[in-house]
C-alpha cells in the first residue's frame, strides 16, 4: 500500500483523529492502526500522543480508561461537544482545500 | 547529564529521564509527573518500550512540552510551511557535488569514492565506505568520566545525528572525532579530509568572508581565485551573498555560522562534522541546511551532525544517544 509522504499529513491530524473518535471511540493504537490501514499515514507514537493529549486539554476529546484482555488498561477518547464542532469546521475546511488542489490538478492534467 | 533533583519517588531509565527533562524544562513537579505516567502508560498499551516509541527521553520532553503548547490551528491552507524560493544558485543542483568545474584537480583526490588510505583494507565492507570509526572510547577529565565505551562508525553517504543531554559531551565526541581532542581510551580512525564546523568560533572577526574562503583554501592547496569562487558558491547555496567589505565581526550570528558552514566544506571533505551549525538561522534557512545535507548525503559523503532538536532525527540514518551510553 502506498502511503502518503508524512508531510502531507501534518495539518490534516486532528482533522483524521476526530473524525475516527466520532466514528467510535478508541486509544492511541488502535488510532494509529487505522490511520495505517486507510492507508493516509504511518503516524510515529512521538507525533500521535502528542496530538491526543493536546486534543484532550483542548476539550476537543475526552478520554475512559477501559481495561483490555491482553495487557494493561487502555485510555479511550471519545468527541466531545466543542470536538464535534471543531471536527465540522476542520471538515468544511477540509473539502474546500480538496476541492482546490482537484481543480488545479485536473486542469493541469487535461493539457 | 546530572539530573535535576526532584521530589518524590526517584525513577531511572526511561521514565526517570523524561520527568526529569521536564522539570529542567520548568514544568511544574505535580504536571511533570501526570506527563510521565500518561507517557509510561502510552507505550504500555502500545506493547512498545518508550524509547521505541518515543525516542530519546530529553528530546521528546522538549517535542512533547513544544506540541502542547501550540495552538494547533489545522494548517490546510499551508501544508508546506516554506515558501518558493526565489531564483538563485542555491536552486541548481550544484556542480560541487560531482567532480565539476568548480573543483577541478586540486579536489580531485577527495572525491575518490573508494576507502581511505589511514582506514586500511576491510572497512569498505557494507553499505558505503567507512569514514569514522570510533572503539571503546572514553573520555576522562581528571576523575570525571565524560563518556565511556563509545563505538561509532559511520559510513559514506550516512548521516548521522549524536544527541543527547546538555553536557553529556556531545560536542567533546565530535571534537574527538575531528581529532581535535585527544580520547582518554579507544581508538578513532578517520578518512584524510575531514570538515569540521564548531558550534561559534572557529572564524576570525577581522577577516572578510572572502579572505576566510582565501585563508583556509590555501591551507587545503586551493588556488585563491578558485577558493573564492568555490566559497561564493557554497554560500549561494545557503541564500548567503557575502558582502565584499563586511568583516566576520559584523555578520549576524546565523550569517556567521552559514560562514562556518562553507569553510566546514570549502575543501570538499568525505567526513562533515556538525555541531548544531544552524543556530541563528532562519527557518527558511535551516531547511536550507537540511537540504544541503542530503545533498552531500547523496553525493556520497558521511555527515555526523549534533543536535538537540527532535525534529532533526527525521534527516539522520543513524541516531547515537550519547546520553543513553554514558
Amino acid at each position: 500500500m502506498v502511503i502518503a509522504p508524512r508531510p502531507w499529513l501534518h495539518g490534516f491530524l486532528d482533522l483524521c483523529l476526530l473524525a475516527m473518535l466520532h466514528e467510535r471511540p478508541d486509544y492511541g493504537y488502535g488510532l494509529a492502526q487505522r490511520l495505517a490501514a486507510a492507508g493516509v499515514a504511518d503516524v510515529p507514537g512521538g507525533t500521535l500522543y502528542p496530538a491526543l493529549l493536546r486534543l484532550e486539554q483542548q476539550g476537543l476529546a475526552e478520554p475512559s480508561w477501559h481495561p483490555s484482555e491482553s495487557g494493561p488498561r487502555r485510555k479511550y477518547y471519545a468527541v466531545t461537544a466543542a470536538g464535534r464542532a471543531a471536527l465540522d469546521t476542520q471538515v468544511a475546511e477540509w473539502h474546500q482545500f480538496r476541492d482546490g488542489i482537484d481543480q488545479l490538478v485536473t486542469a493541469g492534467a487535461a493539457r | 547529564m546530572t539530573p535535576a533533583p526532584h521530589r518524590g519517588k526517584p525513577e531511572s531509565g526511561w521514565a526517570g529521564r523524561f520527568e526529569d527533562e521536564l522539570l529542567r524544562l520548568g514544568l511544574q513537579p505535580g504536571r511533570a509527573r501526570e506527563l510521565t505516567e500518561e507517557t509510561t502508560q502510552q507505550a504500555a498499551e502500545s506493547a512498545t518500550a518508550p524509547d521505541a516509541l518515543f525516542g530519546p527521553a530529553h528530546l521528546y520532553a522538549r517535542h512533547l512540552l513544544t506540541e502542547l503548547n501550540t495552538a494547533p490551528h489545522p494548517a490546510i491552507a499551508n501544508p508546506n510551511p516554506r515558501p518558493a524560493p526565489g531564483p538563485g544558485p542555491y536552486l541548481d543542483p550544484g556542480p560541487y557535488l560531482g567532480p565539476g568545474p568548480d573543483l577541478g584537480p586540486d579536489l580531485g583526490p577527495a572525491l575518490d569514492p573508494g576507502p581511505s588510505p589511514g582506514l586500511g583494507p576491510g572497512y569498505g565492507v557494507g553499505h558505503g565506505a567507512v569514514r569514522l570509526r570510533l572503539a571503546g572510547v572514553s573520555k576522562r577529565y581528571r576523575r570525571r568520566t565524560v563518556f565511556s565505551n563509545v563505538d561509532l562508525t559511520v559510513r559514506a553517504g550516512e548521516v548521522t545525528a549524536i544527541v543527547g543531554a546538555n553536557g553529556c559531551g556531545k560536542s567533546t565526541l565530535l571534537r574527538i572525532c575531528a581529532g581535535l581532542v585527544r580520547p582518554s581510551d579507544g581508538t578513532v580512525h578517520r578518512t584524510r579530509r575531514v570538515g569540521f564546523v564548531p558550534q561559534d568560533g572557529g572564524t576570525a572577526g577581522w577577516l572578510t568572508a572572502s579572505e576566510h574562503f582565501t585563508l583556509f583554501g590555501a591551507a587545503a592547496g586551493l588556488a585563491y581565485r578558485r577558493a573564492r569562487s568555490t566559497g561564493e558558491h557554497l554560500a549561494g547555496r545557503l541564500a548567503w551573498r557575502p558582502a565584499p567589505d563586511q568583516l566576520a565581526q559584523h555578520l549576524s550570528g546565523g550569517t556567521r555560522q552559514k560562514l562556518n558552514l562553507v569553510l566546514g566544506e570549502l575543501h570538499a571533505p568525505d567526513l562533515l562534522l556538525l555541531d548544531e551549525p544552524y543556530q541563528g538561522f532562519d527557518q527558511g534557512t535551516y531547511l536550507d541546511f537540511w537540504r544541503q545535507v542530503h545533498a552531500w548525503r547523496d553525493a556520497g559523503k558521511a555527515v555526523v551532525v549534533v543536535t538537540h532538536l527532535l525534529h532533526d532525527l527525521q534527516h539522520a540514518d543513524h541516531v547515537y544517544d550519547l546520553g543513553a551510553a554514558a
